[in-house]
């Protein structure tokens, strides 16, 4: 069966799981989640489960990774055994590395890592339950537990991404429809200078798709975002 | 693993002073748990799931099946495998990198109980006898350590068990149905702290005991495992007077999972 022979939009254009194209699956945040650590937060999103915790700012080691001017991050993502319909064999995995390296270079472009010269930062990403765009999730619940922490940041980042099925844009695959995407376009969004500081893409999108893509991850992140300052909120008070 | 905590030293004194006051460091009694909760079915793409938190500790445990060709001395038995994933995520004493020796101890340990109580009948787990049997693969992963990670460990491999389904349909093997569990092992982890066992030690009194030892029981309180780990010597009383203690919060522990 190739790309696009099984319909998953109706001719009134809801989605499989009743969506529109723009629609997000239900996100739901929860914060200080790991108590041992220094910081913490899960998100639920559809059925992706993901848990960020951060310790630190600690001393750097081995001294070879010491930045004199600043703090480095440690990034891991890793997926939990059953995490995955066929469990997840654990190990070394390249994508799994791959997804550390960007999403460490992400939240390095939001933290303010000269506060804290020759010491490191933890930042730990275990997906408990994979269903579409983890690496989106795993960055947003990442970025909400360095704030947990603490950890002066410029803005928090939001990640999501959009994608293309039977030919149509639509905003947040969900497992299915991942299943039978053609494109495939996440982002990480600074919801407040609207800079991005993640971004990768695969598949086919015409110029047109491209931006009906890009913008509803832009509107996505913004209505994210309000749902991360209530989690926050709600933990330490003050205005959303 | 473990990093090496900055004042033993200091540590062992204070729990030995605690000690010699009959006292521990967050107020309980030496036979006495931290706050225990149990939930079952918490993981979506798990055939079985369990989710523990004693304390500040939290645990979650899944179970995963696969296909495998038997053994050819026993063609009609299917395979049982733990493992115990200790992810720096849960604590800032985890480092990074392959299996280390802890885990696989933790592992081997919560594996021997349920194995040897019986509780799986591995001919229960046998498709087409020579050719195809199910594995079952109980994953533990820690979330928080804050100490005892064996007992929450063992409470969620067997609460997971119990909430198990043989996922035939997805393998095309006919119908999905309960995994067949007939017993509930319990583990009791004790360690001793300022010179006295104390049950479900928390991280503090880890960092700063000595040896401990864990027992793992079935029904009629029989011994399914046991394993004395770290450090450190015991005497035959000191044994039988865990044992005791042993028995009696096995048997709670038990009512709780057979009543989720």
């Amino acid at each position: 069966m190739g790309y696009g022979d099984v319909q998953m939009i109706d001719e009134k254009g809801n989605r499989v799981d009743g969506r529109k194209a723009g629609d997000l699956r239900p996100i739901e945040i929860e914060m200080g989640v790991v108590p041992v650590a220094d910081g913490s937060a899960s998100v639920r999103w559809g059925t992706n489960y993901v848990i960020a915790s951060i310790y630190g700012p600690m001393e750097a080691h081995p001294r070879k990774i010491q930045r004199q001017e600043r703090a480095v991050l440690d990034v891991r993502y890793n997926m939990a055994p059953f995490s995955t319909t066929d469990r997840f064999r654990p190990g070394f995995n390249r994508r799994s590395r791959e997804i550390s390296k960007v999403t460490a270079e992400a939240l390095e472009s939001v933290v303010l890592l000269e506060l804290y010269p020759r010491s490191k930062i933890r930042v730990e990403i275990e997906v408990i339950c994979a269903e579409a765009g983890t690496r989106c999730v795993g960055l947003t619940a990442a970025s909400l537990a360095l704030a947990d922490a603490g950890i002066p940041m410029t803005d928090l980042v939001v990640s999501v991404a959009s994608g293309k099925i039977n030919d149509v844009v639509v905003c947040d695959l969900n497992k299915e429809e991942d299943n039978y995407g053609e494109a495939d376009l996440p982002m990480g969004i600074l919801p407040n200078s609207g800079e991005l500081v993640f971004l990768q893409m695969d598949g086919d999108l015409s110029p047109e798709q491209f931006q009906e893509a890009w913008d509803y991850n832009m509107n996505a992140a913004m209505e994210i975002h309000v749902m991360m300052k209530e989690a926050i909120a709600n933990k330490y008070g003050g205005e959303s | 693993m473990m990093g090496q905590p900055l004042v033993p030293t200091l540590l062992r004194k204070h729990l030995a002073e605690l000690a010699a006051r009959d006292e521990r460091a967050d107020g309980r009694g030496r036979w006495e748990s931290r706050d225990l909760s149990v939930e079952v079915g918490v993981l979506e793409r798990a055939e079985g799931s369990a989710k523990v938190q004693i304390g500040d500790t939290i645990v979650f445990t899944g179970i995963k099946f696969q296909i495998q060709t038997p053994y050819p001395d026993r063609p009609d038995e299917g395979g049982l495998m733990t493992s115990v994933e200790l992810r720096p995520l849960a604590g800032r004493h985890i480092e990074p990198g392959p299996p280390s020796p802890e885990s696989i101890e933790m592992a081997r340990v919560v594996d021997r109980g349920i194995r040897e109580s019986g509780c799986i009948d591995t001919k229960d787990l046998c498709i087409i006898a020579g050719e195809k049997v199910w594995q079952v693969i109980i994953d533990c992963f820690a979330i928080s350590d804050d100490g005892n990670l064996f007992d929450a460990f063992a409470l969620a491999a067997i609460a997971a068990l119990h909430n198990a389904t043989l996922p035939g349909e997805r393998f095309d093997i006919g119908e999905d149905r309960p995994l067949p569990v007939n017993k509930t092992p319990i583990m009791c982890s004790f360690q001793k702290v300022g010179g006295r066992f104390v049950y479900d030690a928390n991280r503090e009194e880890e960092l700063g005991g000595d040896e401990r030892i864990h027992i793992t029981l079935g029904g009629d309180d029989h011994v399914h495992s046991l394993q004395k780990g770290l450090k450190g010597a015991f005497t035959a009383s000191e044994f039988a007077e865990i044992m005791d203690a042993a028995k009696q919060r096995c048997a709670e522990l038990k009512k709780i999972v057979d009543s989720l």
